[in-house]
């Protein structure tokens, strides 16, 4: 099995950290800064021996390097800086998020494809797109990186064991994020018998704004460490067809009355990428709230339109 | 390192000592009455170690005294089911022992957290918590975790998922009056019958309660010991690392759901205290209704076992001194 990851930023790095040592896969990473892929693959190697993985890691800046890759991650693009344009962002990460989907498209055409680079739900659409890839082949990673969040608050309000929380998010990423706390529970047993309603909110409302918080403690840069772990287990289900459901952005065509949108749902992830959408009933104010998510990626997708246009 | 004590060499103690090896955190213990039974087998264990890779040490001797100061004593000794036979018939066979082995547990590792493996199994925890004057928080029963883990399998099994992501909530005696928790299922969060029609999860919660059946009826000469020995390990792992998990086990109740004088499994914080906090999910009437059946049968047991003369040391395996 081969894992390429494209972006060997603090996140792609993290990712391929974790992805090595799960031993299930070779890893190529690949970013257009010379050295810099090459230079954190050969640091990693150096800690093979230590850490006992037996899988082979190259960095490169060449794409030709990921051919026949099962799986691609796409992290490069660049972070929003103060000051900066939203249009400018988004019109610098569709540039590079279209030029590695046609090289997958060329060099790997039958990989599942996770995007990760922001804003998700739309560059996943450019990915689609430029690509020509089956639907459940493109996917993009927020919601597990959300959930793991979410998960981690509540274990530590509660004081027990992070792996015995689930959660279940919907919708955008952070601020868009739709929190199904009646989906949310210790052991099993629901999140709102352990916890009175307040005490709920505040954990949902810090796990919104949890990649701020990262952001303000450490100035400069943002969250590698959670985001990396996400995509790792994300790699991991299709490599392994592990059939996990995680909450992903996925390509709705009708689930929960969406159409022709990349939108945070959740989806059983496997060998094929996405394998199904799972369609949960929701409540009202639930609902409403992915209807405002997905009222803020259509917004995406128009801007994504004049952006295609100026490029043309 | 700290210290596991498996009371008993069968392959509930030998697998568990396997087991914990692998997850690499503590030394093992085996001990069982049957001269060089448990050396042999930890020996066996060890040398796969080179390969396998772990550190811990691992060992094996014919005398309970060398549980002294464990940190976790686990109790898999003594008879096992024959096909047909239910597990409360091990009771007047399996009683004696735990009645001697409790004040010697209480007397050499009077800090340990200990867990009964022998059926039946609640019944016999409250018994090892009643001889032993330990609290009830440090003497638990392999119950609840063990029929949950078989209803996980089986959840993910019928929806072809990660049995990774599956929670499975089995509470109540760990017989055929378990009390399967369905509502309380869940797959990455989202609970069971949202995802399975009602008849299909009625099945897999009949198929649930007769698991350690069919085992036995398979196995013929042995009852199931992979699956039990796993959730051993589960627990010293969450033990030792004071990882406070929630497992259903099995201990004394005081007042949950207004019982006592019993031990059920129910869903408890399990860390390096043992049972730190005991959850009470709200239950239907009839679940209520079965556990107090449940817990009425397990005084009745323990009100029929009365006589010193009742100690029969009858193990087919692994009785202990």
């Amino acid at each position: 099995m081969k894992v390429s990851v494209i972006g060997a930023g603090n996140v792609g790095a993290k990712a391929v950290y974790y992805i090595a040592e799960k031993n299930i896969a070779d890893i190529v990473m690949v970013d257009v800064v010379n050295g810099l892929a090459s230079s954190k693959a050969l640091d990693f190697l150096h800690a093979a021996p230590l850490r006992g993985y037996e899988v082979r890691i190259r960095g490169t800046t060449d794409f030709g390097e990921i051919e026949g890759s099962d799986v691609v991650v796409i992290t490069a693009g660049i972070a929003r800086k103060p000051g900066m344009d939203r249009m400018d962002l988004l019109k610098t990460n569709v540039g590079i998020a279209a030029q590695a989907a046609r090289e997958i498209a060329l060099r790997a055409p039958n990989a599942v494809v996770i995007v990760v680079t922001n804003p998700l739900d739309v560059i996943a659409m450019v990915v689609l797109r430029e690509t020509g890839f089956a639907l459940r082949k493109v996917v993009g990673m927020a919601g597990v990186l959300d959930s793991t969040r979410f998960r981690w608050f509540i274990a530590e309000k509660l004081g027990v064991w992070p792996g015995d929380v689930q959660a279940m998010v919907l919708g955008g990423h952070g601020d868009e994020m739709v929190p199904l706390t009646r989906y949310t529970s210790v052991g099993g047993i629901p999140l709102d018998q352990l916890l009175d309603a307040p005490s709920i909110e505040a954990l949902v409302k810090r796990t919104r704004t949890g990649g701020a918080e990262i952001v303000s403690l450490l100035k400069t840069g943002s969250a590698f460490y959670a985001p990396g772990a996400s995509v790792a287990k994300m790699v991991e289900a299709v490599i392994k067809d592990e059939r996990r459901l995680f909450p992903a952005s996925a390509y709705l065509r009708g689930e929960y009355g969406f159409r022709d949108i990349y939108l945070g749902v959740p989806v059983i992830m496997g060998r094929n990428g996405v394998e199904r959408v799972v369609e949960l009933p929701l409540a009202d104010g639930e609902r409403k709230s992915l209807e405002a998510s997905a009222e803020a990626v259509r917004k995406g997708l128009d801007e994504l339109s004049t952006v295609m246009g100026a490029r043309a | 390192m700290a210290q596991v004590s498996i009371i008993g060499g069968g392959n509930v103690g030998a697998n568990a000592g396997f087991f914990i090896a692998e997850k690499g955190v503590t030394d093992v213990l085996l001990v069982d009455i049957q001269p060089g039974l448990s050396r042999g087998k930890m020996l066996d264990i060890m040398e796969a170690a080179p390969i396998r890779r772990y550190r811990n040490f691992l060992s094996g001797s014919d005398s309970l005294d060398d549980i002294t100061g464990s940190e976790f004593v686990v109790v898999a000794a003594g008879a096992i089911r024959t096909p047909g036979m239910r597990r409360e018939e091990l009771f007047a066979v399996n009683a004696g022992l735990i009645r001697s082995l409790a004040p010697e547990v209480a007397r050499l590792a009077p800090e340990s957290i200990v867990l009964v493996a022998t059926e039946p199994v609640d019944s016999l925890t409250a018994l090892f918590t009643q001889v032993s004057g330990m609290p009830r928080s440090r003497v638990l029963g392999l119950g609840g975790i063990l029929d949950s883990t078989r209803l996980r399998a089986l959840i993910a099994r019928e929806l072809d998922v990660s049995m990774e992501i599956v929670s499975a909530m089995v509470i109540g005696r760990h017989s055929d009056d378990m009390v399967c928790l369905p509502r309380y299922c869940s797959v990455a969060g989202v609970p069971l019958p949202l995802l399975l029609p009602a008849d299909k999860v009625a099945s897999l919660v009949e198929e649930t309660r007769t698991a350690g059946d069919l085992v036995v009826e398979l196995a013929k000469r042995s009852s199931a010991y992979y699956a039990p020995s796993a959730a051993i390990a589960e627990l010293a792992d969450s033990i030792h690392m004071n990882l406070n998990r929630v497992f259903s086990v099995s201990l004394m109740l005081q007042g949950e759901y207004d019982l006592k004088d019993a031990a059920l499994s129910l869903p408890a914080l399990v860390g390096s205290k043992g049972a730190a906090r005991v959850l009470t999910p709200e239950l239907t009437p009839q679940e209520l209704a079965v556990l107090r059946e449940s817990a009425r049968k397990i005084t009745a047991a323990l009100k029929g076992e009365v006589a010193p003369a009742a100690v029969r040391n009858g193990g087919t395996r692994g009785g202990t001194k």
